[in-house]
């Protein structure tokens, strides 16, 4: 696999990425599901994840952005892993809307999973790693993908803001903190 | 606070783009470490299961 097979298929795979993010986006604006502390911590961990994968489409491919990748699947992983056992006893409870019956945890635990599988893949092809021998301008593909990225990161820190304030969130968020007349400044820091 | 991470993980991607790559790593180590923090913080119940 060269460079430039390698950059196609990295950037593929966030553009992968950047779709959940959108699609979760999507569940908490147009389905009004507020996603909860564990389940914001789950969308960190696939930007954790496609860091490295970014990384991969702006320095060219390296093992090392791969690690990044694989360790964030991985801390996003362990917290699907929590969520999932505090509703995993029958009659414990669920949170948030099922999708063709899954919660969004439990694919979420799935899309790790994927990520580590087909980053372990990627490390087989090492031709992928010898250095490049001109400068390449970075593919339409790779922009759109990066670009989507980062605005998706940007808009978390706002709908984080403004689900959890500048605190830690509520467990059970049941509106935009943002938007509580009663809010000041110095509850921000002190969630109920 | 639970903002932060996103935060630390977009300016790592502006240094990431501003060919920085140390200074973009070294985003992305602080942003798992937050990352981290905040999931102690929040994983506070004890678990009802038997293992």
């Amino acid at each position: 696999m060269t460079p430039e097979q390698s950059k196609l298929l990295n950037g593929l795979g966030l553009i992968a990425i950047d779709t959940v993010l959108v699609l979760a986006f999507v569940d908490q604006l147009w389905f009004r599901d507020l996603p909860c502390p564990l389940c914001i911590l789950q969308r960190v961990g696939f930007i954790a994840a496609g860091f490295g994968i970014a990384l991969n489409l702006l320095f060219g491919p390296k093992p090392s952005h791969y690690g990044i990748t694989i360790l964030g699947a991985c801390a996003g992983a362990i917290i699907s892993v929590r969520q999932i056992l505090l509703h995993i006893v029958p009659g414990s409870g669920e949170y948030g809307n099922a999708i063709f019956g899954l919660h969004l945890y439990s694919w979420a635990l799935m899309f790790f999973g994927l990520m580590v599988i087909g980053t372990g893949i990627m490390l087989f092809f090492e031709r992928q790693f010898a250095p490049e021998t001109k400068i390449q301008q970075p593919s339409l593909l790779s922009v759109v993908a990066l670009a989507t990225f980062f605005l998706l990161a940007a808009g978390n820190v706002i709908s984080t803001l403004s689900i959890c304030g500048v605190g830690l969130c509520p467990d059970n968020p049941s509106g935009y903190l943002i938007f509580n007349d009663n809010l000041s400044i110095t509850s921000l820091g002190n969630p109920a | 606070m639970m903002s932060l991470p996103f935060l630390l993980f977009a300016c790592g991607l502006g240094a990431g783009w501003m060919q920085r790559r140390g200074a973009a790593l070294g985003f992305w180590a602080a942003g798992v470490l937050v990352l981290l923090v905040l999931f102690k913080l929040h994983a506070t119940d004890a678990l009802n299961i038997s293992l």
